[in-house]
């Protein structure tokens, strides 16, 4: 399912968080968004889920309209937020329950389906939320978003505060869907490997806009992809995406001066 | 900034009853698949129309009330496993035990009725704070849980939250209040026999009106603040305004400008605590002990108008509660 941001502005207060964004989501892909503190991948997210309207511009999801049917679009997305949590009095299942129910899925079956799926054991799953650990409250959030078998998944810093084994586990969850379904994935990080590893095609977005997009290898490789209307091409693929120097390709994208600004965020995660 | 999925469904009167999570796309036939309803293809356009609007929207209802009903339960269960149930219950009976035990109005009627009475005067304090305590962190403790993110990302109005967040809590109230008073209400009809039992009735049903009023204002209060802390000091204020505050300036103002039954009226309604004395005690015959209760009598208020003024106080903090989360950043 294509999204599409087309000419986005979103400002709080005296804060410009989006000026002007636009950027193309191709259905079925695998895509992340990077950028440093405060350019507006939040934001964007928030959008994305109806959390929030634009001041200006559309955001559309399958080409439904965000701003006019937020409930529609939320019927086909997945989100995670970046703080995700849950009531400590409830058990795993428990809070899976709710999302069964307020989403009129069904079975039961599907939650011990996306229990399995995101590496939580039965037991874990019947403990109160208040014993989980960061790692096992983002899988229990990971489960909530899988339950629906959402068209469009959206993961705000999906892997920030989990242990390298749980970094791990979750891209192999990340690849799995994308190797069984056509959803669109989209998520936001500022670990360049991860994305270089999970995307096909990703957005640097800098001061609320897009300063370049397209597929990873041709952003890696130093290509001009600064078309975020038509993502730069069709050319690449989940299976021969390239490994250049995406880091590389984000500090030319920012700008040297923001690039060391951005030093601790990028350094930090990139290995 | 209002939601604007709220702000179209709602607001559009339209309704989505797709109910697996799935593409969404055939809303209006949606009810016919699940046999709701089925639209003969003979009848004209207008009229199949018409039926699939009308099936969307009972549809839609019902969708509503699923999750209005699910919050509920899910708020319910929390406080239950969070002992506020057990706690404000205990609360209750010791409270209501101490003041069977030991208090009664001296100006007061005699027998059940100056029970009552003292049990009015507890319950003015009591309740509000309990129900406050039990509310102010609705919306706002979710919230810095993380949950409230989570749930604001499901198909769900947000209004819908709110109004299953309230009616989870005031289960847990109403159930603590109804089991908690409910022990005094027992030794009153064994002290007194059954015939005490209608002023018992009467107390119950406002300490319960009254209980709910301010968990509505708790909720409102969640819903605008940005921090716990700022919810927890707002609800202390609300408490002592309400409860203290308000009694003393009204009863300076009948003394210092002798105000019209109007005005009087006013002042009554204005404040649920008063509203709820007046009411419980206008049913006893009496309004001693009340504060400013005691000059009440001749403000012509009826039991109706102030049973009308507490649901008021129940319903518009809790809808203005759902209008303004839409506008919550999170």
């Amino acid at each position: 399912m294509r999204i599409d941001a087309t000419d986005v502005r979103k400002t709080y207060g005296d804060v410009t968080a989006l000026d002007g964004l636009s950027l193309s989501v191709p259905s079925g892909s695998t895509f992340g968004i990077i950028g440093t503190n405060g350019a507006g991948k939040s934001t964007l997210f928030r959008l994305l889920v109806g959390h929030d309207r634009p001041d200006a511009g559309t955001v559309s999801v399958g080409g439904t309209d965000v701003t006019e049917d937020g409930r529609r679009v939320r019927r086909r997305v997945g989100y995670l937020p970046e703080h995700v949590g849950f009531p400590d009095g409830l058990t795993g299942r428990e809070a899976l329950g709710v999302h069964r129910a307020i989403r009129g899925l069904p079975k039961d079956e599907r939650i011990a389906e996306a229990i399995e799926r995101v590496g939580l054991t039965a037991d874990e799953a019947d403990r109160r939320v208040s014993g989980y650990s960061n790692g096992m409250q983002r899988r229990l959030g990971l489960a909530t978003v899988l339950l629906p078998d959402p068209d469009v998944l959206v993961l705000d810093e999906p892997t920030a505060g989990l242990d390298p084994r749980g970094v791990d586990e979750f891209h192999a969850i990340v690849e799995d869907i994308t190797a069984e379904t056509d959803a669109t994935v989209v998520f936001c990080s500022h670990v360049l490997p991860e994305v270089e590893r999970l995307c096909d095609r990703a957005a640097v977005l800098h001061d609320g806009r897009v300063r370049a997009a397209g597929p990873v290898d041709e952003l890696a490789a130093g290509a001009d992809a600064g078309d975020p209307e038509t993502g730069h091409g069709e050319t690449a693929s989940r299976s021969g995406r390239g490994r250049g120097d995406l880091r590389a390709a984000f500090r030319r994208a920012i700008g040297d001066d923001a690039a060391r600004g951005a030093r601790t965020d990028t350094e930090e995660v990139a290995p | 900034m209002s939601d604007p999925c709220e702000r179209s469904a709602e607001e559009r009167g339209e309704a989505e009853t797709r109910p697996d999570g799935g593409h969404p796309d055939a809303t209006a036939a949606v009810g016919a698949l699940d046999g709701e309803s089925e639209v003969d293809a003979t009848e004209s356009e207008s009229t199949a129309t018409v039926d699939a609007a009308e099936t969307a929207t009972s549809g839609g209802a019902r969708e509503a009330l699923r999750h209005v009903f699910v919050v509920a339960v899910t708020e319910y269960r929390l406080a239950v496993r969070s002992r506020w149930a057990l706690a404000l219950t205990g609360l209750f009976v010791v409270f209501g035990g101490t003041v069977l035990t030991f208090s009664g109005s001296a100006v007061g009627p005699a027998g059940a009725e100056r029970v009552v009475a003292s049990l009015t005067s507890l319950a003015a304090y009591l309740v509000p704070l309990a129900a406050l305590a039990l509310g102010y962190d609705a919306i706002v403790g979710r919230e810095d849980e993380g949950w409230l993110a989570v749930v604001f990302s499901l198909p769900v109005r947000r209004s819908e939250v709110v109004a299953g967040t309230y009616l989870g809590r005031l289960a847990v109230l109403a159930g603590a209040t109804l089991l908690g008073f409910g022990f005094s209400g027992a030794l009153i009809v064994r002290e007194f026999g059954t015939g005490s039992l209608s002023a018992f009735l009467g107390f119950l049903g406002g300490t319960l009106a009254v209980g709910a009023a301010f968990l509505a204002v708790a909720l409102l209060l969640s819903t605008v603040a940005r921090e716990k802390t700022h919810a927890l000091g707002a609800a202390l204020l609300a408490w002592v305004w309400f409860v203290l505050v308000h009694d003393l300036l009204a009863l300076g103002i009948v003394a210092a400008a002798e105000p019209s039954d109007a005005a009087l009226s006013a002042l009554v309604l204005s404040n649920p605590v008063s509203a709820f004395r007046v009411f419980v005690l206008s049913g006893l015959g009496t309004t001693a002990g009340g504060g400013f209760t005691a000059v009440l009598a001749g403000s012509g208020l009826s039991t109706v108008s102030l049973a009308a003024a507490l649901g008021a106080w129940c319903v518009v903090p809790v809808a203005v509660a759902a209008r303004l989360v839409r506008r919550r950043r999170l």
